[in-house]
């Protein structure tokens, strides 16, 4: 059993990390850089140390720093969240190196399955279906060649990348060069390493994503699907287990796939097994997320588990917390991605500052936050500033329960997607489960803001006005009392 | 008594006027009467709101030239220019593209000299992790571009310039 940690991140994941190893007894470790220093996950931990670098993110990218920090510390354990460290196979080394416990799997499974085409060559290797693609391996003209030959539309990837970026889909052969060539220079921009593939594109394909657990000698458990099928810019924003529909056969091939690469790769610890499922019930490996993934609590919810719990035990050589059958699905559940940014305008990132804050409660609801009243909201890290997942007895009463929890979630002083993300899952189609990727696109014009008749927007600018001195005084001979002015004032 | 507020909500612009205080406070919008009380939570920006007897869940936070309010289920951010700040503005005009937030530019699209229509991509810049196009806001020739490729800027730079509507 570990008896402590660091948790080498920040904002809602080192949070939620933190909370768990707190709950456990561990003795608990932040890093934080300057511009964080008063972030939640700071004053969540036992000992925060700061991590220092010019700009804020190089600091959660600093290896060595990161390393030093836990030996000063006396951590005897690194959790790497999310993002930033958590799937470079360097670190990890370099941790175990350092007589660390890296909480996580083995640094050549991370290296292996952070690049995606020796992943899909293990994919292959392990019996995992995956779409028929083209490597570049020789010249860039063999690679157009063989691309076109798959047949249109193609997916171009960066194949060290992720998240969407150096990502481009072809639908012209007149395209395929030029995009092509965007691809490479923006994944050599991104992640240094210029390699692009090509696969077929699934039209209106779904995200299927299988969590799994390995205790590192071969035994894996999964715990079932999720689906991340709505997203913006290749970027999740609303999740969901078990998948909105999905027949149980195809759901326990689905499943039994993401075993079989686990356990070939004697997978430690937590990790994901990511599939595009095609409208005709054909499923591709995608890739494998050597981590604890953003949407991780909807599988908690509908499982009944603490996954981070589970990878702490694992780390502490536990063994696995369980055995397939002991794990089973009860109701749904729905994670929101509440991000910074304005939908309206193309989803571009929003900063400001958290004037207002308030969480929304009530059974079933579920805020994975990971910034305080007051903070500023700057261009330096992700946009994604918390999560809301509910939890129902079925698929409507969770959908139900985040429209209501989005609604009393109040976030002010920046641009935000709660209001769009009500809509996106009270949308019919969501409603219905007629998910795919493209959903966002799809229903773009049914998912813009309400059209207030007269009477609503008068509300809308008297409760605007009532916020306004000078309009104040004249309507009630005196200023707004401090006591109901709130944050405005500091 | 007869002063009016103007308020702007999603580029339209609402008249707000008192036309009584007691006994309850009775606010014109557009020509249109409501009758308004407010009654603090004791959480400081939250209040219930009730208009002509409606209950509304308020909370507000003012920034500036902006309040930005959720109104029951729903987030609205709502620009009032005090006069003097109106005058400044009138003087300025909308020439002047400045940047949102914060980022380096990936490329430019657009040289002086350029016809470019609303909407049109000027340059794009990369931000938070994202690529992002910057667009024109009218239509309009190209004065000057105060950027270059590669460069990082902060928020409120001043990227491209139009010459001045006529």
């Amino acid at each position: 059993m570990l008896d402590s940690i660091l948790v080498a991140n920040r904002g809602e994941i080192a949070c939620r990390v933190l909370r768990t190893a707190r709950a456990m007894g561990l003795r608990t470790v932040a890093v934080y850089h300057h511009a964080d220093r008063g972030a939640p996950h700071v004053s969540l931990a036992d000992s925060a140390l700061e991590l220092h670098a010019e700009v804020p993110t190089a600091a959660y990218l600093d290896a060595a720093q990161i390393i030093a920090a836990a030996e000063r510390s006396g951590a005897a354990s690194v959790h790497p969240g999310y993002g930033f460290l958590a799937e470079n196979g360097d670190f990890a080394a370099a941790v175990e190196a350092a007589g660390l416990v890296f909480i996580g799997p083995q640094p050549e499974v991370i290296r292996l399955m952070g690049d995606k085409v020796h992943a899909r060559a293990f994919a292959a290797e392990a019996g995992v279906p995956l779409a028929p693609s083209a490597l570049m391996e020789e010249s860039f003209e063999a690679f157009l060649d063989a691309a076109a030959g798959i047949g249109l539309p193609l997916l171009i990837k960066a194949a060290a990348g992720g998240g969407g970026k150096g990502m481009s889909i072809v639908h012209d052969a007149a395209d395929l060069e030029a995009r092509a060539r965007t691809a490479m220079s923006e994944a050599e921009r991104y992640f240094a390493d210029g390699r692009v593939y090509a696969e077929r594109y699934v039209e209106q394909p779904r995200h299927i994503e299988v969590q799994v657990l390995g205790d590192g000698r071969g035994n894996v458990v999964h715990l079932f699907e999720r689906e991340c099928s709505v997203q913006r810019r290749f970027q999740k924003i609303v999740e969901e287990a078990p998948a909105a529909t999905l027949p149980a056969e195809l759901r326990a091939r689905i499943c039994e796939a993401a075993v079989k690469l686990a356990t070939r790769a004697n997978y430690r610890n937590a990790g994901t097994v990511e599939f595009i499922l095609a409208p005709d019930g054909e499923f591709y490996f995608l890739e494998m997320n050597t981590r604890l993934q953003v949407e991780h609590p909807v599988t908690e919810m509908i499982c009944g588990v603490d996954l981070v719990e589970a990878q702490l035990r694992l780390a502490g050589g536990e063994g696995l917390p369980w055995t397939q059958d002991a794990i089973s699905v009860t109701g749904h559940a729905i994670e929101c991605r509440v991000c910074c940014e304005d939908p309206a305008r193309d989803f571009l990132p929003a900063t400001g500052r958290a004037r207002v804050l308030r969480e929304p409660h009530g059974p079933g609801v579920r805020f994975d936050g990971g910034i305080r009243e007051g903070q500023p909201i700057t261009a330096a890290f992700d946009s994604m500033i918390g999560k809301l997942v509910c939890r129902g007895d079925d698929r409507t009463q969770a959908i139900d329960r985040a429209v209501a929890a989005l609604g009393e979630l109040t976030l002010l002083g920046v641009d935000h997607n709660i209001d769009y993300l009500a809509r996106v899952i009270d949308h019919p189609a969501f409603r219905a489960g007629a998910l795919h990727t493209g959903f966002v696109t799809e229903h773009a014009d049914t998912l813009g803001a309400p059209v207030l008749d007269a009477d609503a927007r008068a509300a809308v600018v008297i409760a605007a006005a009532l916020g306004v001195d000078d309009f104040r005084r004249l309507a009630y001979d005196i200023p707004e009392p401090y006591a109901s002015i709130g944050g405005w004032r500091n | 008594m007869s002063t009016s507020f103007p308020f702007t909500l999603d580029g339209q612009t609402h008249s707000l006027t008192i036309r009584a205080r007691r006994p309850a406070l009775v606010v014109e919008v557009d020509g249109r009467c409501y009758t308004v009380s407010e009654d603090a939570s004791g959480v400081p920006g939250e209040s219930t709101l009730l208009i002509d007897g409606r209950p509304h869940r308020v909370a507000r936070t003012r920034e500036s030239d902006r309040v930005h309010v959720k109104l029951d289920r729903t987030t609205w951010s709502v620009a009032y220019e005090d006069p003097v700040t109106a005058a400044q503005h009138d003087a300025g005009g909308d020439d002047v593209l400045r940047a949102d937030m914060p980022g380096v530019v990936v490329s430019l699209n657009a040289a002086p000299g350029a016809a470019v229509a609303s909407g049109d991509v000027l340059l794009v810049i990369e931000s938070m992790k994202m690529q992002i196009n910057v667009v024109a806001h009218r239509d309009g020739t190209v004065e000057n571009v105060h950027v270059e490729v590669n460069q990082s800027f902060d928020k409120g730079t001043e990227l491209v310039s139009l010459h001045p509507s006529t």
